[in-house]
C-alpha cells in the first residue's frame, strides 16, 4: 500500500480554489450574507449605527480580519439562538434563512490563503527549559525558578529580553557550579558520562575539545551540529586557552557556551532550506523536537531522534506510531500541566481567594486535591484512550480523603492517598461536577451561575461570548430590600428583564442555574445563600430542558462534535504555540472528520493535530 | 527641550562588547564634575501602576489652594510629602476604538506607550517603545542596570479579548513595538539582579571576564545560524542577540563598578559621594503572605536600587488588571469585580480602600526616599516618580481624567506643590512632559502625544 502522504486529508489545491472562490460570492456586494446583513442587522450594526461596537457592513468588506471574523461568528450564535434580531424587531428572518446565514459564515475560513502560520524559531518555555536541564544533566528544575512565568500554548510570548538572557546566563553558572567538579576534586557522573577521558587528557587536548564539543552540541541542540558550530565552540575553548586557562576550565567555558546558544534555547532548524518552495515539511530533526516538547515539554529521546536521524519521522503512520508511545510514557502528564490545567483553569485554583469563614475546607491541603484530581482525570482520559465526551459523562474520580469532604464521601474513604473512586452520585463525575473547576468559576463568597455559563460555553463547547459592557447593572446594586428574599437565581433573572443583558443571559444563565446544587467550592447543596430552594432546572436556547445536573450533562454531551472540535482547536493552538488564525480553520475542519470517524477519541485527537498541515509544515519565504 | 542626538545604545555595543563600553561609563557617569563646578547628582525615573481606577470624589483634590492641608481621602498617606508632589487633572487616556471590548488590556499596554496596538496585526505584539524604556535607552548605559521592572504577580493572565495578543494584558513595558519587557515578581530575584553574586546589597557583582569574550564568540557563531533561517526567524535572532549583547554590556557594567569600588576602597573614588550620603538601606525580604509587605519590599528594592546608582529608570506595576485580592482590607473580593460598583456604597468602600492601600505603598517608598540624605538633598529630590492608573472610573471606563501624582523634585525641574486641576492634555503629552524634565530628546512623538503639559515643569 503506498504512504499516505502528509497532509493528504487537506482539500486539493484545485478543490480549495473551487470553495473559496464559493465562500468569495457570499461575501461579496450582493451575496448571501450581504442580503442578510442589509435586511436585518444594518439598521443596528451597520455603517449609521454600530450597537455594541458592531458593525456588520464593515465586517464583510474585510472577512479575512480576525475581528470582523469574531463579530460575525458571534452575529451567527445570536441569530441561531432567535435572541436577534431583537423581539421587537417586525423583520424576522425565517428558520431556513436563519440557517443559510450561519452556513454562509463558516465558509468564512475559506477565504484565507493555504498556509501552515506564521512559524517562528521557538524558544524554550521556562518550564520547557527547566526540564530539559533535568532530562539532560539530573539538576533540579527549580534552577530556573528565577525566569519569568509566561503565557504557554496560544498566546506564548515568543520574545527575549535582557532579563532572561542575564538568567539564562546565571543558569548557565549554576548548573556548572553543580554538575562541573573543580579541578583536583573528583570528577561529577556527569563529567564521566559526557566527556569521558577527555578531562584527563594530557596531549592532544585540542582534539579532545573536539570531541567534546560534538558529543554536546548533539546532544544540546537536539539535532547534528553543522561543522561551523563546532568551530564556534573550539574557538571559545581556544580563547579560554590563550587566557591562560586550564585544559578542563576552557572546556568548562566552551560547556558555558553550549547552555546560552541559540541553538540550545531555541528549537532551529537542522540545515538550510534548499527547496524553491514558499512551505516545506519541517526537518525531520525539528519536528522531533516539535513532537516533544508539545507532549512532553523536554528533549526528545533517543528513539525520536534515532528516527530523525535515519529521516523517518516526517510520515502520517510513524508519527502516530510514537504519539501513542510518548502519551504512555510518565513524561507525558506535562500535557496535563502544560494545556489540561490552563483549559480546564485548574492552573488558577493555588492562587485563586476563597473566603476562608465561608469555607475553612479551602485548604492548601485540599486546592492540591483539586488540582491533582483534575490531572488524573484527565491522565486517565488520555492513556486509556476514551473519547473526549467522557470529559463530561465518566461516573469515576480520583479523591483522597481531604477531597471526599467535599463530595460528602469522607466516611468512606481516609488516607491521603489520591485513588480512583467510582461515583454513584449521577450529579458528580466529569467536569461539570468536579470540584476544582466549579471552584475556580465562582467568587470568593459565592458562586457565579454567569461565569459557570460562560465557562461551559467557552472552555466546553468552544463558542464566543462578548465581554459584558461595562455600563451593566449589576447584582448588587439591585434594590436590596426588594431582593432580600430572593434566591441568587430569582436575582440573576431580574437583569435578564433588562433588554442589553437578556441577549446574553439568556443563553449563559441557564447553564450555570443547572449547577447552582454546587456551592462555590463544589458541595452539593439543597439550598442557596439565601435559604431558597436551589431550582436548577431550566431549558436551553436550542429548546432542551433539564431539571438537574445529571440531565444538564447529558444534554452537553450529545453536542459531542462541538466538544471534540473545541478540545482540538485549543489543543493546536498549544501544539502551535500560538493562536489559530486563516487557514487553521480549515485544517481543523478536515482533523474533524478523521476524529469523529474515530468516536472522538484522544490519542487520535492529539495524532491528528501532530501530523496535521500546520505542525508537520513551515513557510520559509 | 534641548535637542541633540539620541545616543542609540545599540551604536554603542555594536560589535565592541565592553571596550567602548567602559569609557562611556567614565565620561558619563554622575562623577565628571569639572574643576570648579558644583556636582550634581543624577535625575531617576520610575513608574508605579494600578490597575482599574479610583473613586474620583475621593482622590480629585477639590480645591488647588487648600490641598497641601487638607487632602483628598486617597492621598492622606501623603500628607508628610504632598509639598513634594505635583497632581494634575485632565490628562485624558488613549481612545480605544475599536478595541472597546478590551479595556482592560488596553489600560495597562497604553499606559507608559500612549499608543493602541496595531489593529491589522493585534494577533501578535506590535504596539510602540515605551517611555520608561525610551529613558533606559538614552541613560540606560550610566549604570550597570539599564532599567529595572517589577511587578507583584506572574504575567501570565491568559484573556485574549477583541484578537488582542494576551501579552497586551500582562506588560506595560515596551523595548521596541514588538518586545515587551518582562517584570521579577520575587524580591530576592531582584536582589540577584540588582547585585548578582554580591554578598550584601551595595555591593557591587563579580563578573567571569572570560563570560564576555565567551558571549562574543557565541554572537559571531548567531550569525551562520542566522543566515540560514527565514526573514521572521531572522527577527527572532536578532531578539536573541540584542538580548546577549545587553548582557555582555553588563558585564562590563560589572566590571567599571568592581574597579570603583577598589578605588574607592583605596580613598581614590572618581565616583565622588558626599561624607552626608546615607548608607544602603537594609532590604528585608518577608515570610509571610501580606501584601502590604510584599507591596513595599518591592517598593524598599526599588528605592536600594535609585539609592545605589543600580539603575536610573524603573516601572513598578503593583498590579495586573486581572485582579488581585486585598485580605488585609477585610474582604476577598477581586478588585476588579469591585469596581464596577454602580455607587453601590458598599463596593465604593472597598475601591476607596484598595486605592488608598496602593497610594500607600507609593507614600511608602517616596518617604523613604526623602529619609535618604544624597548631595545637599535627599534621593527624593532627584527622583521623578509617577504613580498612576490606566482608567479614571473603572465602573464606566472612563479615561477622560487619568489619576496620575508625580513625587520627587525631579533635580529641581517639577513644579511640586501644586494642583493643576485643569491640565489639558493626553497621556502622551504628560510622557512627553516627564521626559522633558529629565532633557531626554526624542527622535519621535511619544505616541498621540502632541504637546507638552504646561506648569509642569519649574519655570526657571
Amino acid at each position: 500500500m503506498a504512504a499516505r502522504q502528509l497532509g493528504a486529508d487537506e482539500p486539493t489545491d484545485t478543490e480549495f480554489i473551487a470553495l473559496q472562490n464559493k465562500a468569495k460570492v457570499a461575501f461579496k456586494e450582493g451575496g448571501g450574507v450581504d442580503i442578510f446583513i442589509k435586511a436585518y442587522c444594518a439598521d443596528c450594526h451597520g455603517h449609521k449605527k454600530a450597537k455594541s461596537g458592531l458593525n456588520f457592513q464593515r465586517s464583510i468588506k474585510k472577512p479575512g480580519n480576525v475581528i470582523a471574523r469574531n463579530h460575525l461568528k458571534q452575529a451567527v450564535t445570536f441569530v441561531e439562538s432567535l435572541d436577534m434580531p431583537p423581539d421587537d424587531e417586525d423583520k424576522q428572518p425565517t428558520d431556513e434563512e436563519r440557517r443559510q446565514f450561519a452556513e454562509w459564515v463558516d465558509q468564512i475560513k475559506y477565504l484565507s490563503p493555504k498556509d501552515p502560520g506564521p512559524f517562528e524559531l521557538r524558544r524554550l518555555t521556562k518550564i520547557e527549559f527547566g526540564n530539559t536541564l533535568h532530562d539532560l544533566f539530573g539538576v533540579d528544575r527549580a534552577i530556573v525558578d528565577d525566569l519569568p512565568d509566561e503565557v504557554v500554548g496560544a498566546g506564548y510570548l515568543n520574545s527575549m529580553s535582557p532579563l532572561q538572557s542575564e538568567q539564562y546566563l546565571g543558569i548557565a553558572n549554576a548548573v556548572l557550579d553543580e554538575i562541573w567538579a573543580s579541578e583536583g576534586k573528583p570528577v561529577t557522573r556527569f563529567q564521566k558520562e559526557w566527556l569521558g577521558n577527555a578531562l584527563a587528557a594530557k596531549s592532544n587536548q585540542r582534539n579532545a575539545a573536539n570531541q567534546v564539543a560534538l558529543s554536546i552540541a548533539g546532544r544540546a541542540y537536539r539535532r547534528p551540529p553543522a561543522e561551523s558550530e563546532i568551530e564556534v565552540l573550539l574557538r571559545v575553548y581556544d580563547v579560554a586557552r590563550e587566557n591562560k586557562q586550564s585544559h578542563p576550565s576552557a572546556l568548562r567555558l566552551m560547556f558555558k557556551a553550549v547552555l546560552i546558544s541559540p541553538q540550545f534555547l531555541f528549537i532551529t532548524p537542522a540545515a538550510p532550506v534548499t527547496s524553491d518552495e514558499t512551505i516545506v515539511p519541517l526537518d525531520n530533526y525539528q519536528l522531533a523536537s516539535r513532537l516533544s516538547y508539545f507532549l512532553w515539554s523536554t528533549i526528545p529521546d533517543d528513539e525520536l531522534l534515532a528516527l530523525a536521524g535515519k529521516g523517518n519521522l516526517n510520515h502520517p503512520e510513524t508519527l502516530k506510531k510514537q504519539v501513542k508511545r510518548m502519551l504512555l510514557d510518565k513524561r507525558s502528564r506535562a500535557l496535563f500541566d502544560g494545556f489540561g490545567a490552563q483549559w480546564l483553569g485548574i492552573d488558577q485554583l493555588k492562587t485563586k481567594a476563597f473566603d476562608e469563614k465561608k469555607y475553612p475546607l479551602m485548604t492548601d491541603a485540599m486546592r492540591f486535591a483539586m488540582a491533582e484530581e483534575a490531572r488524573l482525570f484527565f491522565d486517565s482520559i488520555v492513556r486509556e484512550n476514551q473519547s473526549v465526551v467522557n470529559f463530561v459523562t465518566n461516573n469515576y474520580s480520583f479523591l483522597n480523603e481531604t477531597l471526599a469532604t467535599v463530595y460528602g464521601l469522607e466516611k468512606t474513604l481516609t488516607g491521603p492517598e489520591m485513588r480512583r473512586v467510582k461515583l454513584t452520585d449521577p450529579n458528580r463525575g466529569g467536569i461539570l461536577g468536579m470540584p476544582g473547576i466549579l471552584a475556580t468559576t465562582s467568587f470568593p463568597n459565592r458562586t457565579s451561575p454567569v461565569n459557570r455559563g460562560v465557562w461551559v460555553l467557552e472552555q466546553v463547547l468552544g463558542e464566543h461570548i462578548p465581554p459584558a459592557p461595562a455600563n451593566v447593572p449589576t447584582l448588587e446594586k439591585q434594590d436590596k430590600k426588594k431582593v432580600a428574599n430572593l434566591t441568587l437565581r430569582e436575582r440573576t433573572e431580574l437583569h435578564q428583564t433588562s433588554a442589553s443583558c437578556a441577549n446574553c443571559h439568556r443563553i449563559l444563565d441557564p447553564i450555570g442555574f443547572g449547577l447552582e446544587n454546587f456551592n462555590a467550592i463544589g458541595q452539593w447543596r439543597e439550598l442557596d445563600d439565601s435559604g431558597g430552594a436551589i431550582d436548577a432546572s431550566g431549558v436551553l436556547p436550542g429548546g432542551e430542558k433539564f431539571e438537574t445536573p445529571r440531565e444538564l450533562k447529558a444534554i452537553i454531551a450529545t453536542r459531542k462534535e462541538e466538544l471534540a472540535k473545541n478540545v482540538t482547536e485549543k489543543l493546536l493552538a498549544y501544539a502551535l504555540c500560538r493562536q489559530l488564525i486563516g487557514y487553521d480553520e480549515v485544517v481543523v475542519e478536515n482533523l474533524m472528520n478523521t476524529i469523529a470517524k474515530d468516536n472522538y477519541r484522544m490519542q487520535t485527537l492529539i495524532s491528528e493535530v501532530v501530523t496535521s498541515y500546520p505542525f508537520t509544515r513551515r513557510r520559509v519565504k | 527641550m534641548r535637542s541633540h542626538t539620541i545616543i542609540d545604545r545599540r551604536t554603542c555595543l555594536k560589535g565592541v562588547g565592553a571596550s567602548l563600553a567602559l569609557p562611556l561609563l567614565e565620561n558619563m557617569g554622575w562623577a565628571e564634575a569639572a574643576a570648579g563646578k558644583t556636582y550634581k547628582p543624577p535625575v531617576r525615573l520610575g513608574f508605579m501602576y494600578m490597575p482599574h481606577g479610583v473613586i474620583m470624589d475621593q482622590f480629585w483634590p477639590t480645591d488647588p489652594k487648600t490641598y497641601l492641608s487638607d487632602p483628598p481621602p486617597a492621598l492622606k498617606s501623603l500628607k508628610p510629602v504632598l509639598d513634594q508632589c505635583l497632581m494634575m487633572k485632565g490628562i485624558s487616556g488613549v481612545p480605544i476604538s475599536p478595541f472597546n471590548g478590551a479595556p482592560h488590556a488596553l489600560e495597562l499596554s497604553t499606559w507608559l506607550t500612549a499608543q493602541l496596538p496595531d489593529a491589522p496585526t493585534r494577533n501578535r505584539i506590535n504596539i510602540s517603545i515605551s517611555a520608561d524604556q525610551i529613558a533606559a535607552n538614552y541613560m540606560g548605559h550610566l549604570t550597570s542596570l539599564p532599567s529595572l521592572e517589577l511587578a507583584t504577580m506572574p504575567q501570565t493572565h491568559k484573556e485574549n479579548q477583541e484578537g488582542l495578543h494576551e501579552g497586551y494584558y500582562n506588560y506595560c513595558s515596551y523595548r521596541s513595538s514588538t518586545q515587551p519587557v518582562p517584570a521579577i515578581t520575587n524580591p530576592r530575584s531582584v536582589l540577584k539582579r540588582l547585585f548578582g553574586n554580591a554578598t550584601k546589597p551595595g555591593e557591587t557583582a563579580k563578573a567571569d571576564p572570560l563570560d564576555q569574550k565567551m558571549l562574543d564568540i557565541v554572537i559571531d557563531g548567531a550569525k551562520d545560524l542566522r543566515r540560514n533561517l527565514p526573514q521572521t526567524d531572522q527577527h527572532k535572532l536578532d531578539e536573541y542577540l540584542d538580548s546577549v549583547r545587553s548582557v555582555e554590556r553588563r558585564i562590563a557594567a560589572i566590571e567599571y563598578h568592581q574597579k570603583e569600588a577598589a578605588l574607592e576602597k583605596a580613598g581614590m573614588s572618581s565616583r565622588k559621594r558626599f561624607a552626608s550620603d546615607s548608607p544602603p538601606i537594609e532590604i528585608k525580604i518577608p515570610e509571610g503572605g501580606l501584601r502590604s509587605e510584599y507591596m513595599k519590599v518591592m517598593c524598599d528594592l526599588n528605592v536600594l536600587a535609585f539609592q545605589t546608582d543600580t539603575t536610573r529608570v524603573s516601572t513598578y506595576i503593583g498590579s495586573l488588571p486581572n485582579g488581585v485580592s486585598y485580605p488585609e482590607l477585610g474582604f476577598n473580593d477581586q478588585h476588579h469585580s469591585q469596581t464596577h460598583h454602580k455607587n453601590d456604597p458598599e463596593k465604593v468602600r472597598k475601591v476607596a480602600a484598595i486605592t488608598e492601600f496602593n497610594v500607600e505603598q507609593f507614600a511608602h517608598m517616596v518617604k523613604r526616599m526623602k529619609s535618604i540624605k544624597e548631595g545637599d538633598g535627599t534621593l527624593l529630590d532627584n527622583c521623578l516618580m509617577m504613580w498612576g492608573s490606566g482608567l479614571e472610573d473603572g465602573d464606566r471606563h472612563s479615561r477622560e481624567n487619568l489619576p496620575f501624582i508625580i513625587a520627587g523634585g525631579g533635580g529641581g525641574s517639577i513644579n511640586t506643590g501644586q494642583f493643576l486641576d485643569n491640565a489639558k492634555g493626553n497621556q502622551g503629552d504628560l510622557l512627553t512632559t516627564i521626559l522633558g524634565c529629565l532633557e531626554i530628546p526624542l527622535d519621535r512623538k511619544i505616541g498621540i502625544a502632541t504637546k507638552t503639559i504646561p506648569g509642569v515643569i519649574r519655570s526657571a
